[in-house]
């Protein structure tokens, strides 16, 4: 393969992975942005979303976009569920406590879904072709592009729900102030729910698409791990820097893992993104798109 | 006693407590409709309380809050700000990374008449005309001033019939809070009441029909602003009169 086409496939497969991460990134932001709350749960609840997607595809024989609706709404009701009966009851208590409430969520999380669904696949088969296509001498998997293209539309329509929608502009104010949301008339709880709930959608989504591209035999849960570098990197509750950063950090492993895992022995683009988080840290600690704190008195 | 106008709002024999603190003792007040009320006291004497307590945020251990007629006691906040009783909090609260005409547009969030809104917007476009003209700027780049406008902005934004100003003039230059000033008189004009909390005592009582002295949590002063105003009592204690100044 020429190099720089090698280059170039490793950046687009770095995107494609990319665009996956910023989902389940995005699940993250959105909770963090009208709660300043923590899930360090995410990547259970894309398993979750994912697992529960695979049962209803392959227990109740249902297609892709059925599987996807009977995901979206059981795990809808149960982000519902733990943000009513779990998190309402404990809303103010320290947020450390509240955070570690959700690595505990999380381990049981794991815990549960070997049980329940243990026999059953663990992802949606892809709908699309298995052959890859080449397009100049490099071999395309249809799979990844469907994936990608799902992934940009979700990431478009979330986009126009928090910058052009009456809720999404309830939940910038939320994030921005709560006691100005409050002084206002929006309703705190019924919006810290709205989030949740899409914390639900978003949970199927990319957990079903990450089941098309990884072929299954990734632990799905660790894209939780990817995801600490990602929203820190894009500055914690910025929609845009978040999706950018996604990006940034699937090329960067791409790309890594293309040129230095045969040299370093593999597995050190897993690092890398931390390797990147940190550096940043010292550069920026409000991170690269975020914005410092500034108040005018 | 209170003016004999029809009140739009009654307050009676509030006690609110922060833990072991009684921020307030069995305040009662009332502001009829379309007027303005001052509210006066020093730090800490319980005046921001009040207005967090009507505005739902704070629960009081006893006492009702009649809106119309309407115990708001125990309403969440939300459904308090539907019956247009609305509060300018203290700080301006505001949302600084937003643009002013998202902030405006947050103001009437919890109305659902499009053409209402639209009216609104005009009106306070056309109270503070600086609005307008930045109207594409982020909320946090504005002044003090222009600030306070748009905390104002925004309130009206709600359609209040019951507008509940915490310190207004607070941190701005004599020349800018006599401009804000000048807009209450035409707030009520158009059928909004006031309740204004101020420090600054001689602004609130030449703008207001009505006032209220609070100490300590307690009311022990109240009647025609007027009347306040000429008052030696108040003027040695709040007016700063017989102080070099």
């Amino acid at each position: 393969m020429p190099d720089l086409a090698f280059l170039a496939f490793l950046i687009a497969d770095g995107a494609l992975a990319g665009s996956i991460y910023a989902l389940v990134a995005l699940a993250f932001v959105v909770v963090y942005k009208a709660s300043r709350m923590m899930n360090f749960a995410v990547g259970e609840w894309t398993m979750l979303g994912a697992r529960t997607t695979a049962m209803a595809s392959h227990t109740l024989g249902l297609g892709l976009a059925g599987a996807i609706g009977v995901g979206s709404v059981a795990m809808v009701g149960l982000a519902l569920f733990f943000n009513r009966v779990v998190l309402r009851p404990l809303i103010s208590r320290s947020l450390l406590s509240l955070i570690m409430l959700t690595i505990g969520v999380g381990m049981v999380m794991r815990a549960a879904a070997t049980v329940v669904f243990a026999g059953i696949p663990a992802r949606v088969a892809s709908p699309f072709p298995i052959e890859p296509f080449v397009v100049a001498g490099l071999p395309v998997s249809l799979d990844k592009i469907a994936a990608a293209a799902i992934a940009a539309a979700c990431i478009a329509a979330l986009s126009w729900f928090f910058h052009g929608s009456r809720t999404g502009l309830a939940l910038r104010a939320m994030a921005s102030d709560q006691q100005v949301a409050l002084a206002v008339g929006i309703d705190l709880h019924r919006h810290f729910a709205i989030t949740w709930g899409l914390v639900g959608v978003l949970s199927v989504l990319a957990g079903t698409l990450w089941g098309f591209v990884s072929g299954g035999g990734f632990g799905i849960e660790l894209l939780g791990f990817k995801v600490f570098p990602i929203v820190i990197l894009g500055g914690l509750d910025s929609l845009p820097g978040t999706i950018i950063a996604a990006f940034a950090v699937g090329i960067l492993e791409s790309v890594l893992a293309g040129y230095l895992d045969p040299i370093v022995g593999g597995g050190f683009s897993h690092v890398a993104s931390y390797v990147m988080l940190i550096a940043t840290l010292f550069v920026r600690p409000w991170g690269l798109f975020g914005r410092p704190d500034v108040e005018r008195v | 006693m209170p003016p004999s106008a029809k009140a739009l709002l009654e307050v009676q024999e509030l006690h609110v407590s922060y833990g072991r603190i009684r921020a307030l003792q069995g305040v009662s007040l009332a502001v009829p409709e379309g007027s303005v009320v001052a509210l006066i006291g020093a730090n800490g004497a319980g005046k921001s309380t009040l207005l967090r307590t009507i505005s739902g945020i704070v629960r009081p251990r006893r006492g009702t809050v009649r809106f119309l007629g309407e115990d708001l006691v125990g309403l969440p906040v939300h459904q308090i700000v539907r019956r247009r009783v609305v509060h300018v909090p203290e700080g301006r609260g505001m949302l600084a990374r937003m643009t002013v005409l998202e902030n405006l547009r947050i103001g009437g969030f919890a109305r659902r008449d499009g053409a209402g809104k639209a009216r609104e917007l005009e009106r306070v476009f056309a109270l503070f005309p600086v609005l307008q003209q930045r109207r594409g700027q982020l909320a946090g780049s504005l002044s003090g001033g222009e600030q306070q406008m748009l905390a104002i902005g925004r309130a009206m934004m709600a359609g209040p019939r019951l507008l509940m100003l915490d310190e207004p003039s607070l941190g701005l230059a004599p020349l800018i809070v006599r401009e804000i000033f000048r807009i209450i008189p035409r707030l009520t004009a158009e059928g909004t009441a006031v309740l204004l909390v101020e420090q600054n005592a001689r602004m609130a009582l030449q703008c207001a029909a009505y006032a209220y002295v609070l100490q300590t949590g307690q009311v022990v002063l109240s009647g025609p602003a007027a009347d306040l105003l000429a008052n030696p009592e108040v003027q040695r204690a709040y007016l700063g009169a017989g102080a070099p100044s």
